[in-house]
This record gives structure tokens, sequence and C-alpha cells, in this order.
């Protein structure tokens, strides 16, 4: 924490700070609010209050399985998509390769290319040369667009990070394998961190590429979700958001008495 | 990494770099590939290869939805790093529980899905919308001013939703940022003002650079909050994308489209990274 | 240190996972079909799913899956398909058709072919499935802002309406039906739909112009909406919501919409498949939806209750004053006047 910091800055902060908080949390409040309707329909301000919705979704097995697929799935691809983007990331920060600007960009291009197309992509590749849409080809096509946050974030941290201290590891004496599990790991911690959050984030909101690579037995919240909108576009799906902005706030909290968040934030 | 040899370095680096790559090769590019290929092909038989991609030329129409969403995505991304920087600095630089509070309010946009997070703003920007009450309260617009299907109105709402990705990866770089180089500078009697510009600033770069990178191809990609949000009238090129992928079902002038975006962002983000790279040593 | 040996260790329970959700073989036979989801899919349920599985010992798979999404995926696995039966209500079978994706069904092979009107087995001759519902598109109006129901297209040029009607646009079905629709009461008919967009053009100052039936019920129940060219049955799911909508059928017509039940080509189990889309054309099953949905029956021994008949376009006469539109001309200049319609809108 630097010292004296001057008063205008504080007052900026706050300032600055509250207003943007505010423009982030106004649209949830709405979406927060009209989960507590008494009516049959989406609406805000909401018709009486009632938490019939929350109700309804609670008591789904429908809602509740595909949230329980869906966590399953966002685990796997957040695991999968850290393990492999963190050294994806250290090779384009801490070695020159030829055309890495290159490499660098290519490696964004799922995050270009419209998920529609992608998913009809992916699902033709599977129906060609796998037995047809599965777990794992869902797995594979979500840990492909959720591999450039990975990357993105860790070498948002590495270029910053100081190379010296790789440096102090060498000279001690560690081998190449020691080098990276106590050199550089260590330093991509934060920039993981959040790449796995933003990795298991998308993966837990995909709808288009989980609707193509989708089995019957393979129902995933966003796809519940969209199975919703058309015939019974009621306010459970307000409901079930609300459910997840609350899930967040308390996982968050765990997660910091646990691990220590500041320790990986900063 | 100057002590490391340079034949270690890139066999290191060619070890470390092979399964991400073995990925987007086998898992993005190969199966996009099924599909882009089509750009190629004629949809009728006496058209040429590059038939689906003229009929993009043919008048000013797809230029235009190609000019709007190039414009939006970089406005969304300008007003990104300007909040996401300060936003940032200040979750860094706060307390631990005042830190975990910020963290958690930033990032909250991304827990709610995509359609029902829009639904919220189709409320908020509506005529008679909250907005609107506020704004005619303080005497600023009439009444039955709103930013429903304006462009105004898809950038709030995809600035609301893309700025955590800029306000966490920029956290990341300046939480990477030693603490007494910050100090050091003030006790030399910088201001605080002129060590936030030339010493934090500096050193956030990686963090902007690649936040901004994530925001511009989301915001390039997104079809389902400009769709809600613009309406019809306001087309963005994802969006038409889709359109000819689901409702017209011409794949071939789908794939076409998605190669000339392809080819466009990455015109755009190559040199951007590779000046950014010089820029930053 | 630690993250990275947690990393690990969900690593490996990752390899686990994976194995457990794999699907496991079922012993009775299995059909995979789609359905349109939410209170349609209920319906389904109950008034075809379960009597076919419990009638013949089957196993059906039901998969959400809306019409343009389930022709993209019968398209993208061509060759190796995943699905025996297709619904679609929105023209899509034509083309599924066409591309082969659909295993032809004879009338001699539908029990229930004879008791069906004429056109909604006319499709089988090229090549898509019998027709077992029918959804009619109107106008739904706001029975508390306007005093006197619309009585004709013609209506929706109303000045009083100004700022108060919602259009669809032209990639959702509807939104196409009501265009052609409007195109040929202001004299235009396949060839030439000029006049139709010019008509709209006209509304587009006083209009919004949406995508899919959730944004019609937003601005019916947030936005001050009057009059929308939409569909009966979404009336029916809006009234049902408690909202003041009703439906009524212009004096120049309703397009219709077809539903149809398709045996998807290229599967081991077509004839169970068949079986499963003629169950679907019982009498009994076609009054369910109309009861559930509001959905026209097209079996003509389907008899309704007198109340219920009075909400839902029915019987013969009826039935012959459907306009419909040539599928095949649709489908081949659907990108053209798409192409068309969004130049106009967005000018």
């Amino acid at each position: 924490m630097v010292n004296r910091v001057p008063f205008a800055a504080r007052a900026t902060a706050v300032i600055l700070g509250a207003a943007i908080l505010f423009f982030m949390l106004a649209p949830l409040a709405v979406v927060v609010g009209a989960s507590l309707t008494a009516g049959q329909f989406l609406s805000f301000p909401p018709q009486g209050l009632s938490l019939r919705w929350y109700q309804a979704v609670l008591s789904s097995p429908a809602y509740l399985s595909a949230a329980w697929t869906s966590l399953q799935l966002a685990v796997l691809v957040m695991v999968a998509a850290t393990v492999i983007g963190t050294p994806v990331a250290i090779a384009l920060t801490r070695h020159r390769l030829p055309g890495s600007q290159i490499v660098a960009g290519l490696f964004l291009s799922p995050l270009i290319l419209p998920t529609i197309i992608f998913g009809i992509g992916i699902l033709i590749f599977f129906s060609l040369y796998a037995d047809g849409p599965s777990l794992t080809a869902l797995w594979l096509g979500h840990t492909v667009i959720t591999l450039p946050y990975v990357i993105r974030t860790v070498i948002a941290v590495l270029e910053d990070s100081d190379p010296a201290v790789e440096e102090a590891v060498r000279t001690m004496g560690a081998n190449w394998w020691q080098r990276y599990w106590h050199g550089i790991l260590p330093q991509c911690y934060g920039g993981m961190a959040a790449g796995a959050f933003f990795a298991f984030n998308i993966s837990f909101d995909e709808a288009v590429i989980a609707l193509f690579l989708r089995t019957p037995e393979l129902q995933t919240l966003p796809l519940k979700i969209y199975a919703e909108l058309e015939f019974s576009p009621d306010p459970s799906v307000a409901a079930v958001s609300t459910v997840m902005i609350a899930m967040t706030v308390v996982l968050i909290v765990i997660i910091d008495r646990l691990l220590g968040l500041g320790r990986v934030t900063g | 990494m100057s002590a490391t040899s340079g034949r270690q370095s890139r066999r290191e680096a060619i070890l470390l770099i092979t399964p991400g790559v073995a990925l987007l090769i086998g898992g993005f590019l190969f199966p996009a590939f099924q599909i882009l290929a089509m750009a190629f092909v004629p949809a009728t038989e006496d058209a040429g290869i590059w038939s689906n991609f003229a009929r993009f030329f043919v008048d000013g129409y797809y230029l235009g939805v190609t000019e709007r969403t190039l414009r939006l995505s970089v406005i969304i991304t300008a007003i990104t790093v300007v909040l996401g920087f300060p936003i940032a600095y200040i979750i860094a630089r706060s307390g631990p529980r005042l830190r975990l509070v910020l963290l958690i309010m930033t990032i909250l946009p991304l827990m709610t899905s995509v359609v029902i997070r829009t639904f919220g703003w189709v409320i908020v920007l509506s005529r008679g919308g909250p907005l609107t009450d506020i704004l005619h309260a303080a005497g600023l617009v009439e009444r039955n001013f709103a930013l429903l299907y304006t462009e105004t109105g898809i950038v709030l709402a995809m600035v609301q939703v893309l700025l955590p990705f800029m306000a966490i990866t920029t956290l990341g770089a300046i939480s990477a940022i030693d603490t007494r180089i910050e100090e050091a500078a003030r006790t030399m009697g910088c201001s605080f003002w002129r060590s936030l510009w030339h010493v934090v600033l500096p050193l956030s770069i990686p963090g902007i650079v690649s936040g901004s990178l994530l925001v511009f191809a989301l915001s390039i990609s997104s079809f389902v909050t400009p769709s809600l949000v613009g309406g019809v009238r306001l087309p963005v090129l994802a969006w038409s994308i889709y359109q000819q992928a689901t409702s017209t079902l011409d794949w071939h002038f789908a794939a076409a489209q998605s190669v000339f975006l392809l080819l466009l962002v990455m015109a755009i983000i190559i040199p951007y990274l590779a000046l950014m790279r010089r820029k930053n040593g | 240190m630690r993250i990275a040996a947690y990393g690990l260790s969900a690593l490996a329970l990752t390899a686990a996972m994976a194995g457990t959700v794999a699907s496991t073989a079922a012993a009775q036979e299995t059909l995979v079909i789609n359905s349109f989801g939410g209170a349609y899919e209920d319906a389904h349920r109950e008034l075809v799913i379960e009597p076919f599985e419990e009638m013949y010992d089957v196993d059906l798979q039901v998969v959400t899956a809306y019409s343009a999404d389930m022709l993209s995926q019968l398209r993208a696995q061509a060759g190796n398909p995943q699905f025996d039966v297709a619904h679609f209500s929105g023209g899509q079978e034509v083309i599924a058709a066409e591309e082969g994706l659909l295993e032809p069904i004879s009338r001699d092979e539908l029990e229930y072919a004879d008791e069906l009107y004429d056109f909604a087995v006319e499709g089988l001759d090229n090549g898509v499935g019998p027709v077992y519902s029918v959804a009619a598109v109107g106008m739904l109006y706001n029975t508390e802002a306007l005093e006197t129901a619309p009585a004709s297209w013609q209506d929706l040029w109303n000045d009083d309406y100004a700022g108060h009607i919602v259009l669809t646009d032209i990639s959702n079905t509807y939104g196409l039906l009501g265009l052609l629709m409007i195109n040929q009461v202001h004299g235009g008919d396949l060839d030439n739909i000029q006049p139709g967009l010019d008509a709209v053009s006209e509304l587009l100052d006083r209009s919004v112009i949406v995508r899919s039936s959730p944004e019609i019920q937003q601005n019916f129940a947030q936005n001050d909406a009057w009059i929308a060219p939409y569909a009966q049955d979404y009336g029916h799911t809006l009234r049902e919501a408690g909202l003041p909508i009703d439906f009524v059928q212009p004096e120049e017509g309703s397009p219709a919409v077809f539903i149809t039940a398709n045996v998807v080509a290229g599967r081991e189990n077509t004839d169970l498949a068949k079986k499963f889309v003629d169950f679907s054309l019982r009498a009994e099953a076609q009054i369910g939806w109309a009861e559930a949905l509001r959905y026209s029956p097209t079996n003509r021994t389907a008899e309704l209750p007198e109340e219920l008949a009075a909400q839902v376009l029915y019987g013969e006469e009826a039935m012959a004053n459907l306009v419909t539109f040539d599928p095949q001309v649709v489908n081949d200049r659907r990108s053209e006047w798409t192409d068309m319609w969004n130049r106009m809108i967005t000018q």
C-alpha cells in the first residue's frame, strides 16, 4: 500500500468506483427484481412479490441435473484450458519464437469466429471422423474456445514479472524442471486463476456449441434455459440467474477463506 | 533468459507450446475448416470460387454492417480500457476486505446467462425504463427518450459484460508490479498522479493489451446482445453470419463472411501485438 | 505449488468424470426425436411420446431443438445422423428433403393418412413428412388498449396504432409469412414482393421489429405494444401468462404454418420412426394439441368441444381458407428476400 495518496485521488477513486459499479450492477438489480415477481412473465418492476419461481427452479429435477452437468463440464473445461494454456503463454513470453506474434494472434481466433460457425464445423468434424457428438466432443469444443482467455491472462502477468527470480533459481543449480516449477509457475498463479475463472464461466454459459454437440443425455443449464425460452418464457430463468449470482458470491467468499484470494490476485 | 542457450530455449519453447498448438489445429482450425472451406464453393454451378465473397461487396450493405461492427468494437474496447484501468488499480490498492467486495461486484455481470442479462438491459434502456426516469428527472431528456435500439445502447450493454475481462486482466498485471517500485518513485518526489502515469500505467501495458485483445475479439463476434439491444435495424456482422447459418441456411455465404471477419480481425490484431511488443521492450 | 497440485488432482478427477457421464446402452429399442421445449414439449410428451412408448415398448429420447437449429444439425450430421424423427415448424422439411436428409414416407405406410385433410399429406410426394398441426398467423392485439378488434391486415396502417405496432423479422418464419401476406394484400405475389416491402417500409417509423417470441411477450408486457401480426398459439401462451391478448383472423385470411413430423434418412429404425410419425396423426393427439396450445388439427375426424372450437381455426371450411404459399418457391427465394428485407429495414 502506497502511503500519502492525495485526497483528490481518493475522492476520484470513490466516485469513479461507485459510478462504475452502479453501472455494472443496475441491470443485475433488474434481473433480481424480475425474479421475485408473482406474475407469469418477466417484468420489471415485479408484479407482486413471491418466491414461487425460486421454488419452481429449485424443485425441478430438470434444472438441477442440468446445473450439475454444466458444473461438471465447466470444471473439466477449466482444468484442461488452464493446464494447456499456461505453457503456451510461458513459451510466448519467455522464449523468442519465430513468428510468435502470428501464433499469439492465431490463438485468439477461437474468440473471433462466431460460435455458430464453429459449432457447425465441429459437429461436421465429429460426424465424419468420430461417432457423432459426445461429452468428450463438447469438452474439446469448450476447451478450444476458453484457451485464449488463459493464454492472455497468463501473458499479462508474465510480461511484467521479474525474470531475475528464474535466474536466481537457475544459479542455485536447479534443473529445467525445477526452474519451471519453482521459478516461473508461481509467477503465473494470478493469471492462471483469472484465466481459469473466465474458462469456467464461459463454459458454464455457452449455449451454441453445446446445442450442436449435445446428446440426448447431455443437457446443460444454458440448453435448459434455451428450451424454456420459446414456449414457456417465464421468470424462472431470472430466478436461475439470481441463484447463480448468489452462489458466486458465496463461493468466492469460501475460496477466499480457504485459499486467501488476496494471494492469488495480488 | 540470456543465460539460456538459444537452442535449448527453443527446444523448451516447442515442448511447452506443442499441446496448445495441437489443440488449436486439431480442435479448432481443422473443424472450422470443415465449414469455412464452403466459402470457396460457389452456390450455383456457373459461379466462380469467389462468388460468395463477391456477394459481400455487391453494394454498400455489408460494408455498412462491417463498418458498424468495427466501429462499435473499437469504441467498446476503448471505453473498457478507460474504465478498466482505474477499477483494476482501485481493487489492487484496496485493503483485503474491500478488495474482495470490489472483485465480486466486478465479476458478477459474468455470472448471469447472456439472455437474461440482456433482458435486464432491455428494461433499463427501454421507453419508460429506469434510465429514462432518472435522466428525465434531471431534466436532461424528454419523457419518451429511449436508448433501446440505438448504437449507444449496444455500447452500454456490451461494456458492462466485457469490462470484467479488461479489469481482471489488468488487475493481474498491476498485481505483478512490485509495489516498492511505486514507493521508490514516490520517495524520490514524484506526485501520486505522476507515479501513476509514469510508473504504474507503463507497467500495466501487458495487462491492458491482453484485456483489450479479449474485449475486441469478444465484441466483434457477439450477436445476442447487439441483436436484442440494437434490434434488427442495426445489424452487426456476427448477427448476419448467424442469420445466414440458421435462417436462410446459406452456409456458403455464412462461411465467406466468417473468413472475411477472421482475416479482417487478424489484420488488426497481429500488427497491434507486434507494435505493443516492440514498445514494451 | 499447492495450486499446481490441485490442478493435477483435478485432472485425474476429470478423466474419472468423463467416464461416468458416457451414455449407457439401452436394452429397449430407442428413437431419438426433437421437440420444441417448454410447454410444447410437455404437451408433446403427454399426447404422443409417452403413449407411444407404452404401446410399442420403446424408449424415446427427446432433444430440444427448434426447427432452424434442427435442420442445421441434420445437415452437419449428414452421413452419420443421430436423430430418427425430426419435427419442423418453419418449412425446413422442404430443404431437408431436397438435400436427401429425409426418408420418404408413402401414403400407405400411414394408417391415419386417409383421415387427414389433403394439404396435410400433399408433401409426401415430395419426400416430406405429414402435417400434424397448423398454426395460423393473424393479429394479436391488446384487448385493453383497443376498443374494437382489428379486422383486416390493412388495419396495421391505422394511424391510431402508430408507435404501438410490433412486427417480426424475416428470419422468423412467422415474420416471413406475415410479410408474404402483407405483400399479397397489397397486390404482390411470390414473383414480386416489392409491394409488401414498400408497405412495411411505411410502418418502419411507427413500429418496432423483433426476432423472437419472447420479445413479442416483452413488448406486450412492458413496452405498451397494441398490435402484432403473429401466431394464434402464441396468443394463447400470452393469455395464459395473464396478458390481455386476443387473436383475430383478418378477413383476407391467415397464412398457415405447418408443423410436420419427418423420418430421418440413414437410420436403422426407420420403420419404427414411421410408426411414430403415424401415431402423431391420431385425432386424440390433435385434439390435445388444440386444447394445450391452440393448434389447428389436420385430422378431419378430430372433434373439438364447442368452447374450444371458438378459439382455434378448425374444420373443413376454415382449413380451406388458410392461405398457403408454395413451400418450394418460398425456400428458393428466401435468401433473396432476406437480402431485400435487410436492406429495406436498415436504410
